[in-house]
């Protein structure tokens, strides 16, 4: 087991998670240790129902695991709770979901301004800040469009810049791709590589898309609830059963 | 995030217009009916209204104000001499059948009152004066019954139409003539058809089955004795019984002849029951419609609550939004209902005497009502969203 460095950014040591309880119960983590580091863009892969969503839910602190440590910059999660764990969120987190989403009733640009408004910045200049992220994105001249005007890969980009507008030292994305064709997924990773590049910052991706692998740093392997492996360079995972 | 809440709520036009018809309807509805209800219940006590007097004295049998059991005219004088009394006239009131010229009968409300005060009047007339009643045979009959008695003729144009009665026009209540001289306005009655006034003694020869016609005593009291006080003196040295006319329903006194005519009718008859079912049911109606509209805003929008959650928002400022929501559409639906409400109320009463009184209170009652079924999907939407696992954003 390695020894926590001073550039680890997510640590999860022994952690249990099973839902429901008797007959019909599943336990979706056995034991899980998972490490990511500041700076880096880690992917989170393997088959469907081996756990990735829910290891990226105890990590973002949206479920509590039943048994071991949760650890998110110097920040023990485990034992936190409900209030303190969105306070968590509110600082820390960034979110990009695969069904994007974004609140329909509202403009793009709106959407973009949430995190900002829940913690407090005002209407005004959450909007001024959100227009920046907003032209980052590409999207300058969309602001006052609604969500379902835009194209897929344009509604992934406003959940971008609505992801990274309030500068959250982790941005967790749950198969940002899988609703995007080949190229339009390629183009959103590559935004999310560079617009999240920051020494401080972490980002875990979870995919079931090989052709995106190569955006990671780092491809953590999962298997029936844990970590099988971790590796620097997708072409030495067996992929045949991803 | 208020604004956040509110840009949510008018963002989708049609299921806005949607929220905003359930919640103005049911205030519609609210108010409509309870304007309705309100309106033919004061149609009750309308002889109160028409026949203005600060107390009425009746035989100690009666039960409401279109219950005349006629007293002997002696009680006239014993009323008098009671303490605190400035005067007392006599008033008779009972449902007649006129004869139209062409031979036609309709029913009437014959009122005969004193001929020296002319207490009990009306108090607008349109056309003619008061003191003509003194004439032989002249009535004074109401602008509703000069429109239904008036005469059906076929105009140049081939269509027909109702000439109304007026001053100088006749017909007759048991072979005696009656002739106009006056148009009154007056409010319409529950019972009986229009009012025709004419004076106590004539009332007396009109009337010729009657024994006895002093239906009800008109009575003022003296400077400086009140209303209830005198009701008191007047049945303890007589044995008649004495009424206060206050109309205001939500302050009327327990001698209110207003408020025992429509418990009498509450008690007695149908229609109250039939009516306050339609309330009863417009409330209901209203409950339902506005508070499944709101909740299924609510479940359709439970996701992004629910991703707003996620993103570290605490239940105090979701609480919050729901409730700016659901009270800021409550509002503007009630206005809109509400409005509607007024505004076909309006018709009615221009249409002719209305069944129609919205109370101030009948208004704010709408609105708390309103309100509250706002505040109950808010609430039932907080519980919905509270529940809603901040982890369920990442699947589906
Ligand atoms: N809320 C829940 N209630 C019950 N079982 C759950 C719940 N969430 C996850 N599971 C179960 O836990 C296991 C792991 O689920 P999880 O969603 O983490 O898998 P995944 O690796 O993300 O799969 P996929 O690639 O299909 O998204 C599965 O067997 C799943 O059915
Ligand atoms: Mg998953």
């Amino acid at each position: 087991m390695s020894q926590p460095t001073f550039e680890t950014a997510v640590r999860t040591q022994g952690v249990n998670m099973f839902f429901g309880e008797g007959e019909s119960r599943v336990t979706a983590l056995k034991q899980a240790d998972f490490d990511a580091r500041r700076g880096e863009l880690i992917m989170l892969v393997g088959p469907s129902g081996c756990g990735k969503t829910t290891l990226l839910s105890v990590i973002a602190g949206t479920l509590t695991p039943q048994a071991g440590t949760v650890e998110v910059f110097g920040q023990r999660l485990d034992g936190l709770g409900q209030e303190d764990l969105t306070t968590f969120r509110r600082k820390n987190l960034g979110f990009v979901f695969q069904s994007f989403n974004l609140i329909p009733t509202l403009t793009s640009l709106e959407n973009v301004t949430v995190p900002l408004l829940i913690q407090g910045v005002s209407q005004r200049e959450a909007e001024e800040r959100a227009r920046i992220v907003f032209e980052k994105v590409g999207l300058k001249g969309r602001e006052d469009s609604r969500p379902n005007s835009l194209s897929g890969g344009q509604q992934q980009r406003v959940a971008i810049a609505r992801a990274l507008v309030h500068e959250p030292p982790l941005l967790i994305c749950d198969e940002p791709t899988s609703a995007l064709d080949k190229d339009t997924g390629a183009q959103i990773m590559e935004m999310i590589r560079t617009l999240s590049r920051a020494p401080n910052r972490c980002v875990v991706v979870v995919t079931h898309d090989q052709r995106i692998f190569r955006f990671a740093d780092r491809i953590a392997e999962m298997e029936d609830g844990r970590i099988r492996r971790v590796v620097d360079d997708p072409r030495q995972l067996d992929t045949t059963h991803l | 995030m208020y604004r956040l809440a509110l840009n949510m709520l008018f963002g989708d036009r049609a299921k806005l217009a949607m929220l905003l018809c359930g919640l103005a309807f049911s205030a519609l509805l609210m108010a409509q009916q309870t304007s309705v209800f309100f309106g033919i219940m004061s149609w009750t006590y309308t002889p109160i209204y028409n026949i203005r007097s600060t107390i009425w004295v009746s035989d100690p049998m009666v039960e409401q104000a279109n219950d005349a059991k006629p007293m002997r005219d002696t009680e006239l004088g014993k009323v008098r001499s009671v303490d605190g009394v400035s005067w007392a006239a006599p008033l008779h009131m009972s449902i007649l059948q006129a004869r139209m010229t062409d031979g036609n009968f309709k029913l009437i409300t014959m009122v005969g009152i004193d001929a020296d005060t002319f207490a009990g009047a009306p108090a607008q007339l349109s056309q003619g004066r008061i003191e003509e009643l003194r004439l032989p045979n002249t009535v004074i009959i109401d602008e509703w019954g000069a429109q239904l008695m008036g005469r059906t003729v076929v105009g140049p144009d081939g269509k027909t139409k109702t000439v109304p009665l007026k001053p100088g026009d006749t017909f007759e209540i048991n072979d005696i003539e009656a002739r106009i001289v006056g148009i009154c306005k007056v409010r319409r009655a529950f019972t009986g058809g229009p009012f025709v006034y004419t004076t106590y003694d004539r009332a007396k020869a009109y009337n010729l089955e009657a024994r006895r016609t002093l239906s009800f005593m008109l009575v003022e009291p003296r400077d400086g004795v009140s209303a209830s006080q005198l009701c008191d003196r007047i049945e303890r040295e007589t044995a008649l019984k004495a009424w206060t006319t206050d109309t205001v329903i939500w302050d009327w006194s327990d001698r209110s002849l207003a408020k025992n005519t429509f418990w009498w009718f509450w008690k007695n008859t149908g229609i109250p029951f039939s009516f306050g079912t339609a309330v009863a049911l417009g409330l209901f109606v209203g409950i339902a419609i506005s508070g499944q509209t709101f909740y299924s805003f609510v479940l359709e929008n439970l996701k992004y609550f629910a991703a707003i959650k996620a993103m570290g928002a605490g239940m105090a400022t979701i609480a919050r939004m729901l409730l700016v929501q659901a009270l800021t559409a409550g509002l503007i639906g009630f206005g809109l209902g509400a409005g509607m409400a007024q505004a076909i109320g309006r018709v009615m009463i221009e249409k002719g005497m209305p069944p129609f009184v919205m109370f101030p209170q009948i208004f704010w009652a709408t609105l708390v009502l309103v309100l509250g079924i706002s505040l109950v999907s808010a609430i039932i939407g907080i519980i919905k969203v509270s529940r809603v696992d901040a982890a369920s954003v990442f699947r589906g």
